[in-house]
């Protein structure tokens, strides 16, 4: 009864516009008040603090900080070139230019927002002047930076494990062949719809032209080098990856000469206000979390629905439906730090993977990403494409089905995110 | 308080804590990487995951005041945007009369919480009192309440009850 009570109370005051992270601070002050009585409340700034002193939890301003300076350095017009001199050939080839470039982004940020901002800004334009629609050209953008989300490193993958104790590096190697196929699936998408819309090549094929602008990506090709390999052959934890790739960052946006101290200052800025949006819901998630956890309401959920099914598919494919539904309407850092903690007594009662399973969570919040009226990615493609979303939507159910059929393949083929993990780390 | 004097304090007030955020996230990343240098010429710093750990929260509660500032904690505008203006007004003060509760109760808390730790210090750093990491509670909840003073502010000279210029929530 309480926790119903209290999530009628956390939808009422999140639908009054309260920031989701102060209105989860409000139900749970107010349910440790009325449980434990006021004399409980001076625990509130312990629990604040300590949760937001978790060591994993550093990569985050990091990873944001890296992708934020690289964006300034001038990477992301190097990355496009060489995307096109790449698949640029194919019919529809700067939809597929976008996927391609995409994928690279999402290696350096771990932000789909920092990967459709980027992107988007020189992308959508320059669709538009080669005859895509407006929607279309926004559409593609939006669906292809969630890839962002599942290829490794990925910013909901760290909340993620650090909300179910699961292993950052092996959760960043699950999402590796995901991202891959999911990369070439919407590839395959494009160029259907560049065939139906009559879209023309962006550029021939040249030897000489991907060589030259494999040249000058280089430096920025070898920053997911040093952070993915130095985190995958543990040499580095994933934290410390982070750390690196600020250096790396710094140094690689010296040699293309594209940084300079106002750039470095916004995107440090920047990068630290959205660390802190995340981080303060990190924060007053934990006192829910710590009420929830004392009334025993994630055991509760489980019995109540392992009672029902205890089938795995079954229990994944309910899962799927809430995880999908949760992210229409909240931002999917706010629906990890909720959730998660309360379903994963479930997840272990069925016997499903934590790592497999972050990977499907990951995933749906990302299609979450994509559906309004909640949709932080489809509404930055939307804003620099000067585009209606609802309009854009219609075009966007093509690339939300393709990222649908990856759901699918990851949660009922497990060997498609965990071939890598089982054969490297267990 | 005249118009521009209270223009002028808001612009202040974002500069410290831009300039805040800035020494913060520039201190983390040095000592994330000087921490994987010095483990890796096998003389790890005993100190760095501890003072890590306790910038992350700094930046997590001071950048939060500037995010408050800058109305982009992430929110669901949508139903209060449909409102009428007397309802959405209504529902404005209601709201910021909740957020505003519940910092000064997290400021009292932190402050409390601050007595109480009394002569503790970092496991890492024995001089440093754990009252000084612990400050960003109190602190950084008076400076939230700021941010939010100044948001409600706008809301009521537009009088539409939208939270103002630039609002991203």
């Amino acid at each position: 009864m309480m926790f119903f009570l209290l999530f009628l109370g956390l939808v009422a005051l999140v639908a009054i516009d309260m920031p989701i992270a102060i209105a989860l601070g409000v139900v749970a002050v107010f349910a440790v008040a009325v449980t434990s009585g006021l004399a409980a409340l001076p625990n509130t700034a312990l629990v604040l603090f300590g949760s937001t002193t978790k060591f994993p939890l550093i990569a985050i301003p990091l990873f944001v900080l890296a992708g934020a300076i690289m964006n300034a350095s001038g990477i992301s017009r190097r990355l496009i070139a060489l995307a096109s001199a790449l698949v640029g050939f194919v019919k529809g080839g700067l939809a597929m230019v976008t996927i391609g470039a995409s994928m690279f982004f999402a290696e350096i940020s771990g932000s789909a927002v920092a990967d459709v901002a980027a992107l988007g800004s020189i992308l959508i334009p320059e669709m538009k002047r080669k005859g895509y629609s407006t929607e279309l050209a926004a559409s593609v953008t939006s669906s292809s930076a969630t890839l962002a989300v599942i290829i490794p490193p990925s910013i909901p993958m760290i909340l993620y494990g650090v909300m179910s104790g699961s292993s950052v590096v092996e959760l960043f190697v699950a999402g590796v062949v995901p991202g891959v196929v999911g990369g070439l699936l919407m590839m395959g998408m494009a160029y259907m719809l560049a065939v139906r819309y009559g879209l023309p090549v962006q550029e021939a094929f040249r030897l000489r032209r991907l060589a030259a602008t494999f040249r000058e990506a280089a430096w920025a090709l070898l920053l997911p080098v040093i952070i993915l390999g130095g985190i995958f052959s543990g040499w580095v934890t994933a934290t410390e990856g982070a750390g690196l790739a600020v250096l790396a960052a710094i140094v690689i946006g010296g040699i293309y000469r594209g940084l300079n101290w106002q750039r470095l200052r916004t995107a440090m800025i920047e990068g630290g206000v959205q660390t802190a949006v995340v981080m303060l819901l990190v924060a007053t998630s934990a006192l829910l979390s710590e009420f929830l956890t004392e009334q025993q309401v994630p055991q509760q959920v489980a019995q109540a629905i392992v009672g029902f099914t205890d089938n795995r598919y079954a229990v994944l494919a309910l899962l799927n439906v809430f995880f999908l539904l949760i992210g229409l309407f909240l931002h999917s850092a706010a629906a990890i730090i909720l959730v998660v903690p309360i379903v994963m007594p479930l997840v272990h009662a069925v016997g499903i993977d934590p790592v497999h399973f972050g990977l499907v969570v990951t995933l749906n919040l990302g299609i979450g990403q994509q559906t309004p009226p909640v949709a932080s990615v489809l509404v930055t493609a939307c804003s620099v494409a000067k585009a209606d979303i609802w309009e854009v939507t219609k075009v966007n159910v093509y690339f939300i089905a393709v990222l649908a059929a990856v759901l699918i393949l990851v949660t009922y083929v497990p060997a498609i995110p965990m071939g890598l993990v089982n054969l490297f780390y267990r | 308080m005249p118009q521009s004097r209270i223009a002028r304090f808001r612009t202040g007030f974002g500069r410290v804590l831009e300039a805040v955020m800035l020494a913060l996230i520039a201190s983390l990343a040095v000592i994330v990487v000087l921490g994987v240098g010095f483990r890796k010429a096998g003389a790890a710093l005993v100190w760095y995951d501890e003072v890590a750990s306790i910038l992350l929260a700094w930046l997590t509660y001071y950048g939060a005041s500037l995010a408050a500032l800058r109305r982009a904690h992430i929110g669901f505008p949508k139903l209060v945007e449909s409102m009428g203006p007397r309802l959405r007004r209504f529902v404005l003060t209601f709201r910021e009369t909740m957020v505003l509760g519940f910092l000064l109760l997290v400021a009292w808390a932190g402050w409390k919480v601050m007595g109480i730790l009394g002569g503790t210090t970092l496991v890492s750093l024995p001089w440093v009192p754990a009252r000084v990491a612990q400050s960003v509670i109190p602190i950084s909840a008076m400076l939230f309440i700021i941010a939010e003073l100044f948001g409600w502010y706008d809301a009521s000279r537009n009088g539409t009850g939208n939270d103002g210029e630039g609002a991203t929530r």
